[in-house]
Formats: structure tokens, C-alpha cells, sequence
């Protein structure tokens, strides 16, 4: 007996995009990164085209974060005051990209130095978000975009309430940037097109729907992904951006993750405990359609790379088929 | 190129435009859109000669017939003359087509088919020693021998009241009955009044439709079955909050029911007064009152506590109230007719709708059709005369004027249109009387909004642009502001204390909230019953507000759905037309009834999909605008080239 697996057409594709620019293209990557291009709901190889895997990256800091795990401090070590020491770090650790943070302390020199030595030290394709705060990160992101030109770098975060500071700044240096709205897929599509409307191509503005940790509301996140890659591929212009997501900032905010003490002993190993909340929350926003993770751990950037790797070996005929 | 009447001529290259030799000829055309064939105030008329109208959206094929051009939009391809008419007269031609239905008798109307109220003249034989019969008797039996009607009933106010009356109009009388009723289709007949003499020649009632913002009295001639005169006024309970929700919290608090009641009943009895006046009549001469308004409304005028309406899983007492004697609830009609309140649907639905989906013939046609009433309810109901779905969004009262910091009712000094120059970003308005405006009407608002968006001033999410070259934007006391009057060209107090005219932030926020409920309450009911909305045959707008919607303006900004204008019909108030049939017909009370029992209602705040539409209607037009292909057309190209209609006029 054959059992026939139904195989989709869909009529749309995620839109192309390419982070970062070499030497040829004005830059001075020795690569650059592409994302999307996929024509099936992620990792369905017998029914369409992923021609690019998802991509990890590894978020670094342009001053040493207090505020983060001592787990990561203690990971990364001396780096975290060093933002070009770290980003070689992290470029050996494996990761694809990488997204620099700036801090609400850098002055404008303080940010674009950082750029500029974080751009020096390593080959890998940048992504720049300010602080958070409207006024500040537009403050920081103009000069970061104007020292990065011809780079390609993806500058964030936009969001409904200030974004035209920073697709102007793109759209001055030729960046991209980062569209983040808060779990809504109405909302998403509705920045991507404020977003468009200010003249930036689509080929430069990645989708952040924004997401939860394992446990804090991933399943809304996860469900909104879905509903707009679906979106994506039955033709809906407007939400056929990569999806950029950070699933590193939100698994280390959780308890489980940033807490060691006071805990309940069948928590078992805190180390252990904390890569596994970042681990499972990236790979579970892969199979929802990230194209973009950006990790705070080097070994969960090992094993999401792995999970990635055994998801996109192409495994010839499915097995169900059998004769 | 010569233009009447100053018989001014210039010389213009062929391809130029119409405006643009008017300026080289030093007249003054109004162009309050900044050329862009939106406003139409430039029409003028092509006497003779070949031009080719590039757009003429705001001209219909009857006007192209006449000659009518836009001067911004019509280039010259030859010698011309081009007529310009007067201003006040384009300003009339441009309102001909929101003129409120009139009221006709909507059928062939024969009383002794239809009516069930009858007036009918007895001479009784007066008693004697030999004939013992009791007046109550006698009566009765005057009524089967002279007019075969047997088995009538009455009750004990009227037998106290009949043996003087009987005596003094010397057994020659006029009695009125009610051979049957809604709540009773079998009789037997009721005795409603016995009057001195013949009265035959008259019998009155009256339709109500008591709406949350306006009450209105059709009185109507019973025996010709027309309206004899109509009369409308503020519903006197506003001064005890604007919407339903507001008046069913007042009516919780102390005896706070009992004078909304009494505010209702004195607004009616004011009205009833100036109609019995204007006729020369009593309003005790009026028999029969059918009355419809929303499911709060009714509660409120019967004195039914309303307070489960506004909670979860907002039920009304009911929706079907049973007939009540004038006399009893304090209508200032006769107090012994029938005040027949006509059925809902539910909370949200109420015979406002019901009587508005009979009345606007929906009920009874084979087309999909949607019944929208605009207003602070928002209900729509689509369906064609076999099934009917009906939901309310609760759109609150922004398009009524209200909750906007310089909105009005639609009155004297409201701002009712709205143009601005997209260059100049200067507005031009239209104000009810013309007079100075004293504020913006729900028209003008609507008219505003989609002005500001299709002008640029606001992008597609309702932002106002700070960034653009003109005072009018600014930061306000409520955040950014639009300045539609300066001060001193204003009406809104002493000369002191005169104020700007302005569109907040917030008043933008509440409006497209507005919008995207009503639209999106439409796409869920659409959804619900898997009809695809393109598939909408005609679309029926009703409400008070319903009929001064520039439907233009309202497709660009997302309230109605993206389809040919020819498809929108304004009917104005659909509510007290189907209280007005009703009163005039059993047969259409009893369908206004089988509506109500076919209607299906859609409780939105149940259903899950419509946070996910109202989101995607939140954005202007449309978050999907594959939804509003003609907008979507204006964006890219800046004006609407209407090809179809592009003819070439040689007079």
C-alpha cells in the first residue's frame, strides 16, 4: 500500500533578503548572509524550496550588561567589556550574524566606535539596535547608520511608535531595518507597510513579530509566526518578510533561566537548565518560521545549529512512503 | 478658449486645462482640493467646442449629458466655450443627492384591509319603559345590527364614562374599536371610545421611532393612510448620557429609571402636542401608537429595568414587549389605545432593526443585501428574504459628533463637509446655514478624515505628520492637532473667548475605532455564514445619520466596503418608517415579527475573529487593501481616472 503525502502549491514565497555587503558590494564583509526564499512551511523539503537555513546569531553588547545572567557574564568572561574581543568570541562560537546592543549610557562616539570596532574585528554581517528608549535609540542609530554605510546593516528596533527616525536613516545609508510589533499579525503586517509607505524596498525590512519564553507565552508567539508565514505563502505581500526573532533576551528573562538560588531541587542544574530554556525556545520558533535567532549562550548556539542541520538534511523520499 | 458669462477669451495651448486658462484669463475658480478632481467645485459647463475629461468622479453621467466639467480635470483639445457657473449654484447641485426619502404611503393602502382601527357611526334607539335593555347592551347591539360586528369588549373606565356620553350626544355617536390587535390577530373586537356624533371622517395614530439621540412623530391619517405631519426633537434623556451604555448605568441609580421614563414621555408629549396642533386635533383624538427604537430605548420608555443589557451575556427583560394601554405607561394619546411597541432581536438588535430591514424592503428580496445602520450601535445585518444574521459593534458615538472635543450634533454652525488642498494643506468647508462654524458634525468628521489621509497629512495608521510645512498641524493640549478654523472665523463663544476648531489625536483615534468596529463587524457576519462580501448585491444605510454620508468618503477611509456607488442606497430613518407601516397594516406588523423571529444574531464579543478584523479595519483604509482596490488607486495615482466615463463632449 502507497500512502500519499499531500503536497501543497503554495502561490507565495518568503521574500529574499541579504544582511551585509563584502568588498565588491561596498562593505567589508567577507560574506554576506541571505535569508528566506521559502516556498513551504519550514523544513517541508518534499513540497517546496528552502534554499537558506535559518540563521543564528549571537547578541553582544557595546558595554558590559549588568543586567544579564551572571551565567552569561560568567560564559563569556572578560569579553563583555570589550565589544570587538567579544565579537571574535562570537564569531568563533559559531554564529551566522551578529546584533550589537547599544547601552542608554553611550554617547553617540561610544556607539559608533563600537560599530566601527566590532565591524573591524570580525567578518560577520551586523545588526544594531539602541537601547529601547524612542528618543535615545534614535540619538544613537542616525550616526551608527551614517558610520556603517554601505555595510548593510539591519538597524532596529522600529516600532509603531518610532520608526521613521530609523527606515530614514536607513533609507539615507542603505540599511535595513527591523520591524518589531507586539504578537499581533494584523500589527506586523501593519508596520511592515508604514514602513514601505516611507520608501524603504521590502528587500530591506525584516519582520519581528516579537515572542515569548518557553513558558511565557510562547504558544501565542509561535501561533502568530505561523498564521504569518501561512499568510506569506498564500500570497500576502505584506507579510512575506523573514522573521527575525530573539529568542535569547526573552529565555533569559524567565525565571527558570536567570534564577539559581531558591529554586526547587528537581530544577535540577542551573547551567544545564538555563541553555536548555534558550535551546528549546529558538528551535520551537525555527519550526514556527524564524528565519533569524539571535542567541545570548555559545553552547545553545551549538546545539540550535544542530537541530538546524538535522532539520535541513534533505532526507530523500519521506519515509511513510513505502511500497 | 472663451468663457460666459464675462466673455473673457484666451489663447492656451491644446492639452492644456480647463483651470489653467481660467487663471490665464483672471477668473477665480474655487479649487478647495488643490485640483485634484475630489471636490468638484470647479464644474463648470462645456458649451461648445472638444475637450477630453481626464477624471469626473464627482460628476454624474446626467451632469456629462448637461455638459458639466471639472476645470481641473478636463484638458482643452480645441476652440472652446466654457460656461462657469455661479458658486451657490454648484453648492446646491452638489447636495441634490442626499435629500431625505419623502414619506409616501408605501402600498396600496385600503383601511378596511389593513387597518385594524375602525370608527364607525351609531344611531342608537334611545331606552324606553317597554325597551329595558342597559346601555352596554343597547350599544353592542347597535354595533351587530348596523354594522354586523359582534362579541365587543370593553372595560370599566369606559362603561363608567358611557351612559353620560351616550346621553348627551343623544344616542347618535361615533365609536372607535379595535377589531383586533398584534397580541390578539382573532379579536374579539375592543371598544376604544365612544365620541358624540359622526366622526367617521377621521381616526388618527401615530408611528414613534424613539431613537438614543432623536425621538420622531409621524401622525398619521388612518383612513388615507398618510402622514399627516412629522415632528422630530432631542430625545430629552441625552442630558443623562449620550449612549445607551452611559443611560443604563443612570438608570440603575436611584430612581434614576423613572426619570429617564419621564424624560421620554415628556420629549413625546411635546411632540405629540405640536403634531395634534398642526392637524387641529386633540391628542386624545389619537388611537393607535406603534413605536420602534433600540432594545434600551423601549426598556426605558416602558420602565424595564435595562441593566442586564449592558453586562455579559447581555440579555434583555424582552425582546417582544406585550401591548401596553396608553393610559397605563403615560403616553399622551388617548389613554385607552394600544401602544404597541414593536419586536427585537436582541440586546444590541432591536426594532429599530427589525422595522428598518421590513421597512427598507430587505425582508423581502431576493438580492444579498446589507442593512448598515450608522450610529452609535453600529448594527448590520445581511441576508436576503429567506435568511437574515444580524450584529451590533459597539462603535461608539464619534460619527454622531460625540466624544469628539469640538463634534456636534448636525445642527445650525456644524461643519457638515470637509476639502483640503493637498498642496496647500488648506481646508475649505461646507457649514449647515451657512455661518460661521461653531463645530464638526459626524459628516464633517467622516468628510475630515479621509481628507487628511488621502491629502497625506495622515499615514495609513492615523498618525498626523508633524513634519509637513504648515501651521494648521501642531502639538496640542491633547497631542497633535489638525486646525480646521482659526478662532476669529469661528462661532464658538464671545470675542474672547473664542477658540480654534481642531482635530485631536484622540478624536482621530476614536473615529477610526468607529470605522474599523462597523467595517469589521461586517467582514465577521460576512465570514460567519461563508458569503464572500463581494457577492453584496446592494448595500441599505439607514439611520438619521445614514443619509448625509458622503460615500466617497467613506470607502477611503474603510467604514463602507470598496464597491460601485450605484450600490449604496440612503433611506434615512428606516426605523420610523417600519413603525409607520406597521401601524398602518396588520400585515406588516406581522412580518416585522416574522424578521425578528428570522434573524439570527451574531453576539460579537463571542466570537473570536472579530478582534483579529477590527485590528486589521484599525489602519487606513484597510490593513488588507487588495480590500479597497479603488483607494488603493487614488494612493498610487493621486486622482481616479474614470475611463468609463471619459467621453468626449462636443456641444
Amino acid at each position: 500500500m502507497t500512502v500519499e503525502i499531500p503536497v501543497e502549491k503554495w502561490p507565495g514565497q518568503v521574500r529574499e533578503i541579504t544582511l551585509g555587503a563584502t568588498a565588491d558590494e561596498g562593505g567589508t564583509r567577507s560574506h554576506t548572509v541571505t535569508v528566506g526564499g521559502e516556498t513551504t512551511l519550514p523544513f517541508l523539503h518534499f513540497e517546496g524550496e528552502i534554499p537558506h537555513p535559518p540563521v543564528v546569531g549571537i547578541e553582544i553588547a557595546s558595554r558590559r550588561p549588568d543586567d544579564w545572567s551572571p551565567l552569561l557574564l560568567e560564559t563569556w568572561s572578560d569579553v563583555v567589556d570589550d565589544p570587538a574581543a567579544w565579537a571574535k568570541a562570537a564569531e568563533e562560537a559559531g554564529a551566522d550574524i551578529l546584533l550589537l546592543t547599544l547601552s542608554l549610557e553611550d554617547s553617540v562616539d561610544d556607539a559608533t566606535s563600537a560599530v566601527r570596532q566590532v565591524l573591524e574585528a570580525c567578518d560577520l554581517p551586523l545588526i544594531v539596535f539602541g537601547p529601547g528608549q524612542a528618543d535615545k535609540d534614535n540619538e544613537l542609530i542616525v550616526p551608527v547608520a551614517e558610520e556603517g554605510a554601505g555595510e548593510r546593516l539591519v538597524l532596529g528596533v522600529c516600532e509603531e511608535k518610532n520608526y521613521r527616525t530609523i527606515v530614514a536613516a536607513a533609507l539615507a545609508h542603505d540599511h535595513l531595518v527591523n520591524s518589531r510589533t507586539p504578537m499581533d499579525v494584523n500589527l506586523a503586517k501593519q508596520l511592515i507597510i508604514l514602513i514601505h509607505d516611507m520608501g524603504l524596498p521590502l528587500e530591506q525590512i525584516l519582520m519581528d513579530p516579537t515572542t515569548g519564553a518557553l513558558g511565557y507565552g510562547i504558544e501565542y508567539g509561535y501561533s502568530v509566526m505561523e498564521r504569518l508565514r501561512l499568510a506569506a505563502l498564500q500570497g500576502d505581500s505584506m507579510t512575506q518578510q523573514p522573521m527575525l526573532v530573539t529568542p535569547g533576551e526573552e529565555a533569559w528573562k524567565a525565571k527558570e533561566a536567570k534564577v539559581g538560588d531558591d529554586v526547587p531541587a528537581e530544577w535540577g542544574d542551573w547551567g544545564e537548565r538555563a541553555i536548555n530554556w534558550e535551546t528549546l525556545t529558538a528551535t520551537s520558533l525555527i519550526q514556527s518560521g524564524a528565519d533569524l535567532v539571535v542567541l545570548r549562550h555559545p553552547e545553545t548556539v551549538q546545539r540550535v545549529q544542530k537541530t538546524i542541520d538535522a532539520l535541513m538534511a534533505e532526507a530523500g523520499e519521506p519515509e511513510l512512503v513505502a511500497a | 478658449m472663451r468663457f460666459e458669462p464675462t466673455d473673457k477669451a484666451v489663447e492656451v495651448r491644446a492639452g492644456s486645462l480647463i483651470g489653467e486658462a481660467a487663471h490665464e484669463a483672471g477668473i477665480d475658480l474655487n479649487m478647495p482640493c488643490g485640483g485634484q478632481g475630489r471636490c468638484g467645485r470647479c464644474a463648470v459647463i462645456i458649451e461648445d467646442g472638444t475637450v477630453r475629461r481626464r477624471s469626473s468622479l464627482r460628476l454624474s453621467d446626467e451632469d456629462i449629458a448637461k455638459g458639466y466639467a471639472l476645470a481641473c480635470q478636463t484638458v482643452i483639445e480645441g476652440d472652446a466655450v466654457v460656461m462657469v457657473p455661479p458658486q451657490e449654484k454648484i453648492e446646491r447641485r452638489l447636495t441634490t443627492d442626499k435629500t431625505a426619502a419623502e414619506v409616501t404611503v408605501p402600498f396600496d393602502y385600503d383601511p378596511l384591509r389593513d387597518q385594524p382601527l375602525r370608527a364607525v357611526y351609531l344611531e342608537i334607539e334611545p331606552p324606553s319603559l317597554a325597551d329595558q335593555t342597559d346601555d352596554w347592551s343597547r350599544l353592542q347591539r347597535a354595533l351587530r345590527r348596523e354594522h354586523n360586528i359582534d362579541g365587543v369588549e370593553t372595560d370599566l373606565p369606559m362603561l363608567r364614562r358611557l351612559g353620560s356620553i351616550l346621553r348627551e350626544a343623544d344616542w347618535r355617536v361615533t365609536a372607535v374599536l379595535e377589531m383586533d390587535a398584534y397580541h390578539r390577530p382573532d379579536g374579539p373586537p375592543r371598544l376604544v371610545d365612544v365620541v358624540p356624533g359622526n366622526r367617521t371622517e377621521r381616526l388618527y395614530g401615530v408611528a414613534i421611532d424613539i431613537g438614543t439621540t432623536s425621538n420622531v412623530v409621524y401622525l398619521v391619517d388612518l383612513l388615507s393612510g398618510r402622514v399627516e405631519v412629522q415632528r422630530v426633537d432631542y430625545n430629552a434623556q441625552i442630558a443623562r448620557g449620550e449612549d445607551v451604555i452611559s443611560r443604563i448605568i443612570y438608570a440603575g441609580k436611584n430612581d434614576g429609571l423613572g426619570e429617564l421614563q419621564s424624560l421620554v414621555l415628556k420629549t413625546l408629549s411635546k411632540l405629540l402636542e405640536r403634531v395634534a396642533k398642526r392637524a387641529r386635533i386633540e391628542t386624545t383624538d389619537i388611537y393607535k401608537a406603534t413605536v420602534s427604537g433600540n432594545s434600551t430605548m423601549l426598556h426605558l420608555f416602558l420602565a424595564v429595568p435595562p441593566e442586564s443589557i449592558r453586562l455579559t451575556p447581555y440579555i434583555t427583560t424582552v425582546n417582544q414587549s406585550p401591548a401596553v394601554m396608553a393610559g397605563e405607561l403615560g403616553l399622551d394619546i388617548n389613554p385607552n389605545a394600544t401602544v404597541d411597541c414593536l419586536p427585537g432581536v436582541a440586546s444590541y438588535v432591536g426594532a429599530d432593526i427589525t422595522a428598518g430591514v421590513v421597512s427598507s424592503g430587505m425582508a423581502d428580496t431576493e438580492k444579498l443585501t446589507l442593512f448598515m445602520d450608522i450610529g452609535t450601535n453600529g448594527e448590520t445585518v445581511l441576508g436576503t428574504r429567506d435568511w437574515l444574521i444580524a450584529c451590533a459593534c459597539s462603535a461608539g458615538p464619534a460619527f454622531e459628533g460625540a466624544g469628539v472635543e469640538h463634534g456636534m450634533r448636525a445642527t445650525l454652525g456644524a461643519i457638515e463637509e470637509v476639502w483640503i488642498h493637498s498642496d496647500t494643506f488648506e481646508p475649505t468647508y461646507r457649514v449647515i446655514g451657512e455661518r460661521e462654524p461653531k463645530g464638526i458634525c459626524g459628516s464633517g468628521l467622516l468628510s475630515l478624515l479621509a481628507e487628511l489621509f488621502v491629502t497625506g497629512i495622515l499615514d495609513k495608521s492615523g498618525d498626523l505628520q508633524l513634519d509637513l510645512d504648515t501651521p494648521r498641524i501642531r502639538e496640542g493640549e491633547h497631542g497633535d492637532e489638525y486646525v480646521v478654523v482659526w478662532a476669529d472665523e469661528t462661532d464658538t463663544g464671545g470675542l474672547a473667548s473664542k477658540h480654534d476648531i481642531v482635530i485631536t489625536e484622540v478624536d482621530i483615534d476614536n473615529l477610526l475605532r468607529a470605522k474599523a468596529a462597523i467595517y469589521a463587524g461586517y467582514t465577521v457576519l460576512a465570514e460567519s455564514v461563508g458569503v464572500d462580501p463581494a457577492l453584496v448585491e446592494q448595500v441599505l444605510i439607514g439611520g438619521a445619520f445614514g443619509q448625509y454620508i458622503n460615500i466617497e468618503k467613506a470607502i477611503q477611509i474603510g467604514l463602507l466596503p470598496d464597491m460601485p456607488w450605484e450600490q449604496f442606497h440612503f433611506l434615512g430613518n428606516t426605523s420610523v418608517r417600519g413603525s409607520y407601516m406597521a401601524l398602518l397594516s396588520r400585515n406588516v406588523r406581522q412580518q416585522i415579527s416574522e424578521a425578528a423571529g428570522r434573524m439570527t444574531y451574531l453576539e460579537l464579543s463571542a466570537d473570536n475573529t472579530f478582534y483579529d478584523q477590527f485590528t486589521s479595519a484599525l489602519f487606513l483604509p484597510h490593513t488588507d487593501i487588495a480590500q479597497f482596490p479603488s483607494v488603493e488607486e487614488i494612493l498610487t495615482n493621486g486622482r481616479t481616472e474614470t475611463t468609463e466615463r471619459e467621453k468626449v463632449c462636443a456641444a
